[in-house]
């Protein structure tokens, strides 16, 4: 019933996304594009977070790293197909980052609190580190004029263009994790989530798992980035540091951890939310994401969506 | 020499101040099992006081003393408002946390403006110790760290609240059993940490500008040092601050901070692989 | 034909200077089945954990068909074919009766067919229930399930009728002599009408020695042991 209910929450989100762009003029198609792209940020984030029940709060790293890599890639002149090879490397680097933390960290039997600090640490060190190496990344101001996406000599630019790119990517992203959390991997993952002693007694290796998954999350979370850059046309150091870490949490948090579909809504949400706030005053918006993560915790541990599916349960036993 | 003598007094003063900002997070990480992300506010908050009260043409003295009180203050707001009930639930703790410090941090820039703020040191310029000439404040900072550090260790090992403290680490339910009221020793000793943290923080506050973000650098930090040293206890405490301060110090030497940041972090990792308890931990044997 | 299974020899666990074990020596045969019993702290669940491999012994050696395997990873002894019912019902609450199942056959190394172990375990009307809502006693039930559903070649049941109801114990000493034609087992029990109704090999364990070993009978009338579960010794 739960199951079937999200599939036509992704679906009826589908048409949404579909129809959007017939009403919306191109200022408002290429903000909610940009939103869409963070989702997807999000959508990585939950995948680890919500079948694992391990809080990365260095999330950023792999998107901004996704991000850094495209940037390079593509802005080396001489390569063929570089849109191609730079998406490749976007996804590989977080990849492979991520299988060495994993490595150290999961397989060292680190979880919960350890795991979430040490990658907090991660955020604020990648940061530090593109900041101080200018020669490459460009600083403080980052890298302007990272080359549009190009397929076969044909440019993906313009809004509409890469809107359609955004949100078919997103979609089959969404469904290909799914898929995978709906299949024997994801049942695994919930049973070492809930058990991860009992899950090994029985013969799962259970760091392995929880490696490959946050391995395949530091990929998507990469390519996110990856996109990004290419289409926004720039990097910066914002992108791989501590408050785009956090922020992603508050997303996912709010859309609802572990439904996947919940933080894209959570993104666009917020990110709308957001740009309001910070209209009126710039140094509000930092105030009250503070006071959305205490509220959060203590109002909608689930997500904003789960209030929604308490009231629908209330109403119909009311009216039962 | 003169490298080597001013390398280990730079040494000296990381370590004092990391063992400082440390304590209170080994309390709340090893004693009560929350991680508390607003941690470096406390430091915030203890440098903030002392720029306050030398805007009032306060010494710098009175300064020392308000930082740990504010912090304190703020530690029991943030121990009664929020921590007090997610005790039991470790990630809603580090995201109300993490939030509380994005408040914390706003709150300052808020009430005290934009741009980092100067605050005066006590004494002025250098002090020679024959093989090397070295910042006079520097050497008064690790003095008073020392002190300081000193204090809490006569406090948790010699007085009746140091035993709560030592109880309730080793057997919560065994504490309440012979009569300890372990949420009261929990507030003290949150409030205890947070007022050490401010201490630290009016410590540092000469040797930077005083800004609403410059906890955070310090909570990585300080985070690595509890892990590296093993939770819970001073000793690991002082071992943790040992090694990523000496290490710290050695390494920015001879090359830039953040790559230092970035190879202490590598180092900690991997120990944090290889002894998952801590650098004093003797278990090992059991899996 | 029987081969030997299971064999520790001159096994001896020290927590720092607390012996938890002394120079045990002990085997078992395939599709055979033991009870191990004694008093608080004779060194029950040491022995447990020494069998399952997850502590390795601080002198002699654990050999499970002629392999060690003491300290090998939890994930690779069960792959080996040592199943372990825990102590405390440990089910995965967020899957359901038949996931949990699933879950523990997938696990094995070559992966069994799906059988009637939920008929078998009286959970069959119960598939598609959440763990978390099933009943302390269905609780243990599933996790005798999950145990045999790797159709291990060794069973370790730890106090397996905790919780339960005098039937549901006898039933479950029924189901133990069904299953050991299938796989050897051995079973850490408290419960002594438990273990009379298994009337089987008996092993005592005290202060951390192998006290006595024998059929039920044969212990259940020994001076000494009754001594021992006395607190007279």
């Amino acid at each position: 019933m739960k199951h079937r209910g999200r599939l036509v929450a992704l679906a009826a989100g589908t048409c949404v996304l579909s129809i959007y762009p017939a009403f919306a003029d191109e200022y408002h198609l290429t903000v909610l594009r940009d939103a869409l792209l963070f989702g997807l940020f999000a959508v990585s984030l939950d995948f680890f977070w919500g079948s694992t029940g391990i809080l990365s709060f260095g999330h950023a790293t792999f998107f901004g790293l996704g991000g850094y890599v495209m940037t390079l890639v593509t802005m080396t002149s001489g390569l063929p197909a570089p849109s191609v090879l730079g998406l490749f490397a976007a996804v590989g680097a977080p990849a492979a980052l991520a299988a060495i933390v994993g490595y150290f960290l999961l397989f060292g039997g680190v979880r919960g609190s350890f795991f979430t600090i040490v990658t907090l640490a991660l955020s604020v060190i990648a940061q530090q580190l593109v900041i101080s190496w200018s020669s490459v990344t460009g600083g403080d101001t980052g890298l302007l004029g990272v080359p549009p996406l190009a397929l076969g000599g044909y440019e993906i630019s313009g809004a509409m263009a890469t809107y359609i790119v955004v949100a078919v990517t997103l979609i089959v992203v969404l469904l290909a994790l799914r898929a995978l959390e709906q299949s024997r991997w994801g049942k695994i993952l919930i049973a070492i989530g809930d058990n991860e002693v009992r899950a090994a007694a029985l013969g799962h290796n259970a760091p392995a798992r929880l490696t490959l998954t946050f391995v395949i999350s530091a990929a998507v979370a990469g390519f996110a980035g990856g996109l990004y850059v290419a289409i926004a046309g720039v990097v910066a150091p914002d992108l791989i540091g501590l408050l785009l870490s956090t922020e992603v949490i508050v997303w996912v948090a709010i859309g609802g951890r572990g439904t996947l579909l919940g933080p894209v809504v959570g993104a666009v949400l917020v990110q709308r939310a957001q740009q309001e706030i910070s209209s009126m005053n710039p140094s509000l918006w930092p105030l009250i994401l503070g006071c959305t993560f205490v509220i959060i915790v203590f109002v909608a541990p689930d997500g904003v969506m789960s209030i929604a599916e308490r009231s629908r349960m209330l109403l119909r036993r009311r009216s039962a | 020499m003169e490298a080597a003598v001013t390398t280990l007094l730079n040494a000296l003063t990381l370590i004092g101040i990391l063992s400082l900002v440390g304590l209170g997070l080994t309390i709340s990480f090893g004693l009560m099992n929350v991680t508390n992300l607003a941690h470096g506010e406390f430091l915030t908050v203890g440098a903030y006081a002392v720029y306050f009260t030398q805007s009032f043409g306060g010494s710098y003295w009175l300064g020392l003393v308000t930082a740990p009180l504010a912090a304190a203050i703020v530690g029991c707001a943030l121990e009664w408002l929020i921590l007090r009930h997610l005790y039991e639930k470790p990630i809603a703790a580090i995201l109300a946390t993490w939030g509380a410090s994005l408040v914390i941090q706003q709150s300052l820039e808020l009430v005290f403006g934009l741009g980092g703020k100067p605050v005066l040191p006590p004494v002025q310029g250098a002090l020679d110790l024959s093989v090397a000439a070295y910042p006079a404040y520097r050497i008064l900072l690790i003095c008073i760290a020392a002190i300081a550090l000193g204090l809490v260790l006569v406090l948790v090992r010699r007085t009746s609240f140091g035993l709560d403290i030592r109880t309730v680490i080793q057997n919560r339910t065994m504490a309440e059993a012979v009569g300890i009221n372990t949420r009261r020793v929990y507030a003290i000793a949150f409030a205890f940490g947070a007022g050490v943290a401010g201490l630290a923080g009016a410590l540092v506050s000469p040797l930077t500008t005083v800004l609403p973000q410059m906890g955070v650098g310090y909570l990585a930090n300080a985070f690595f040092v509890v892990i590296v040293g093993g939770a819970g206890s001073v000793a690991g405490l002082i071992a943790g601050s040992t090694f990523i301060g000496g290490l710290t110090s050695v390494l920015n030497y001879q090359m830039s901070p953040s790559l230092v940041q970035a190879i202490v972090l590598l180092v900690a990792i991997l120990i944090v692989r290889v002894r998952p308890n801590g650098l004093l931990s003797t278990a090992g044997a059991l899996r | 034909m029987s081969e030997v299974l299971l064999e520790m020899k001159g096994v001896s666990v020290k927590f720092g200077g607390l012996t938890a074990l002394s120079d045990i020596d002990y085997s078992i045969t395939s599709r055979s089945l033991a009870c191990i019993i004694g008093p608080n702290g004779a060194g029950k669940s040491t022995f447990l954990n020494v069998l399952t491999g997850t502590l390795r012994p601080s002198i002699g050696s654990v050999a499970f068909r002629g392999r060690d395997i003491g300290g090998l990873a939890l994930h690779r002894i069960s792959r080996l074919g040592i199943a372990r019912k825990f102590q405390i019902p440990s089910v995965f609450p967020s899957l359901s009766v038949a996931e949990n199942m699933d879950v523990a056959r997938w696990g094995a190394a070559r992966e069994p067919d799906e059988t009637d172990v939920l008929e078998m375990v009286g959970l069959s009307a119960r598939r598609d229930v959440k763990a978390a809502d099933l009943s302390h006693g269905e609780k243990q039930w599933l996790e005798i399930g999950m145990a045999i559903a790797a159709s291990p070649k060794l069973l370790l049941l730890d106090e397996p009728t905790a919780g339960m109801t005098s039937q549901e114990t006898q039933a479950t000493a029924a189901l133990l002599h069904r299953l050991k034609r299938h796989t050897a087992i051995i079973a850490v029990e408290h419960d002594i009408s438990f273990v009379r109704a298994l009337d089987t090999d008996t092993l005592v364990l005290h202060q951390g020695r192998l006290f006595r070993r024998g059929p039920f009978s044969e212990i259940e009338a020994d001076e000494a042991v009754r001594d021992v579960y006395l607190g007279r010794r």
